[in-house]
């Protein structure tokens, strides 16, 4: 039963990749998957809509988990950091299907990708936690805040380099090192006690 | 314009303004800011797709016709005049609130402060949001969000220029835009950025000590965290003693 809607949702990206979001029709996806209409409106209740956000879902989650392949080998936070922001916007820009939906239709993508990179986060936020336990935290930083903090500056990072040139690594060897983890690991004086 | 345009106040004698910066007599300015106050009202209830010309006209209380007169372009070039005059309402309100602030961690807490409550509060950005979630997210991602960082980066970084070089003030700038961007798209339950009180905690315990980093001595070079952590010595010279965190401003 898995199987089915797994195959369904894989055939309605190969349609989106083909023909782009707002092109693909239920028909196509269901002719793709070779099921009826009926059976992709049986896993897909909503229709089009949901058929079309659990498929933009499902690849934003497995883009996150080739992230999470990336990063296995790192051993330290900093590491971590850094390989996740350079192979995130590696992967942001040579994702072919992300680009070309972005530049044809972005009103149809933006709003789930915002909502699932709201949940990420946490997810991010909870991956990061151990290497900051591991790495030892500035005296008065709260591990929570910490790592939600850390998790919305590697997506806005990952979103928009901005400034930043992110295939460089040492630029991104400063960042992390330097300024976001600047406040967080490292505090050779106690936060907010005057130097004694 | 061209001809001779009615003055509304006297060019002082010998100052050398030129006449394009003086105010002219004209019914058009009056209707511009009309229409554009009108949008904003029908947009807070409405949203940017179901407004119409009509609405616009009928909420300003001029005719469809001069509205068109004033903004040939129609809806788009409105909605662009909307967009220019509350982004430069934004910025001037955080002009003044940057401004007048003598130290480096006020700058950066007034400045945050003041862009999360404009944005949270403003009412026909909130309808956006809630209604028309692509209108807005569209500026907020992938390429449109670099331009926006730059917009705010170049606005913002010269606030800075009392405690740091230009480049280090780009990167404080564009960093603090990330950070009103984030909160604003995805509130925080935990930490609620309109509070003077919650975004002075979060500058001190993340930004300052970035910034103290960015102006440690061989920042240039990529260096080792732990070297450099032993580096980082609060007393070195020239350490502007004002990012050092204030205990009083702790709740």
């Amino acid at each position: 039963m898995a199987d089915t809607r797994q195959r369904i949702i894989e055939a309605t990206y190969s349609c989106v990749a083909r023909w782009g979001l707002a092109k693909t029709t239920v028909e196509d996806a269901a002719r793709e998957a070779n099921v009826s209409r009926a059976t992709v409106y049986r896993y897909f209740p909503g229709g089009r809509e949901e058929l079309i956000h659990d498929v933009v879902a499902w690849e934003f989650l497995a883009f996150f988990l080739r992230l999470y392949q990336a990063i296995q080998g790192a051993a330290s936070l900093e590491a971590v950091m850094e390989l996740g922001i350079r192979f995130a916007h590696r992967s942001i820009r040579e994702h072919e299907v992300l680009q070309r939906v972005m530049q044809t239709e972005p009103e149809t993508l933006l709003p789930t990708l915002t909502l699932e990179s709201n949940r990420i986060r946490q997810g991010i936020a909870d991956f990061l936690l151990p290497y900051l336990y591991q790495h030892g935290l500035a005296e008065g930083v709260d591990p929570a805040q910490a790592s939600d903090f850390l998790a919305r500056m590697v997506l806005s990072y990952m979103a928009s380099p901005g400034r930043w040139d992110l295939d460089d690594p040492v630029q991104v060897s400063q960042l992390v090192r330097e300024e976001l983890l600047a406040g967080v690991v490292v505090g050779p004086e106690p936060h907010g006690a005057p130097p004694c | 314009m061209s001809g001779q345009p009615a003055r509304l106040r006297a060019v002082p004698s010998g100052a050398g303004v030129s006449s394009s910066s003086v105010p002219v007599v004209d019914r058009t300015p009056t209707h511009r800011v009309r229409i554009v106050d009108a949008t904003l009202a029908c947009m807070a209830h409405r949203g940017t797709t179901k407004t119409t010309v009509d609405d616009i006209a009928r909420q300003a209380g001029i005719s469809r016709a001069t509205v068109y007169r004033v903004f040939p372009g129609g809806k788009v070039e409105i909605l662009a005049a909307v967009v220019d005059t509350e982004m430069a309402r934004l910025f001037s309100a955080l002009g003044v609130r940057m401004g007048t602030a003598d130290r480096l961690a006020d700058v950066l807490v007034n400045g945050i402060v003041e862009a999360v409550t404009r944005v949270t509060t403003h009412p026909a950005l909130g309808y956006l949001v809630e209604h028309e979630p692509d209108v807005v997210l569209r500026h907020l991602a992938f390429d449109e969000s670099n331009q926006l960082l730059a917009t705010a980066t170049r606005f913002v970084a010269p606030f800075l220029a009392r405690w740091m070089d230009p480049e280090e003030s780009a990167r404080v700038a564009e960093w603090s835009t990330r950070i009103v961007l984030s909160y604003c798209i995805n509130p925080s339950s935990e930490t609620d950025l309109t509070d003077p009180v919650q975004a002075r905690r979060l500058i001190e315990t993340f930004v300052l000590p970035g910034i103290r980093a960015l102006q440690a001595p061989d920042r240039t070079a990529p260096i080792a965290i732990a070297a450099f952590a032993a580096e980082r010595r609060p007393d070195r010279p020239n350490h502007p003693s004002d990012i050092t965190p204030v205990k009083g401003d702790q709740p």
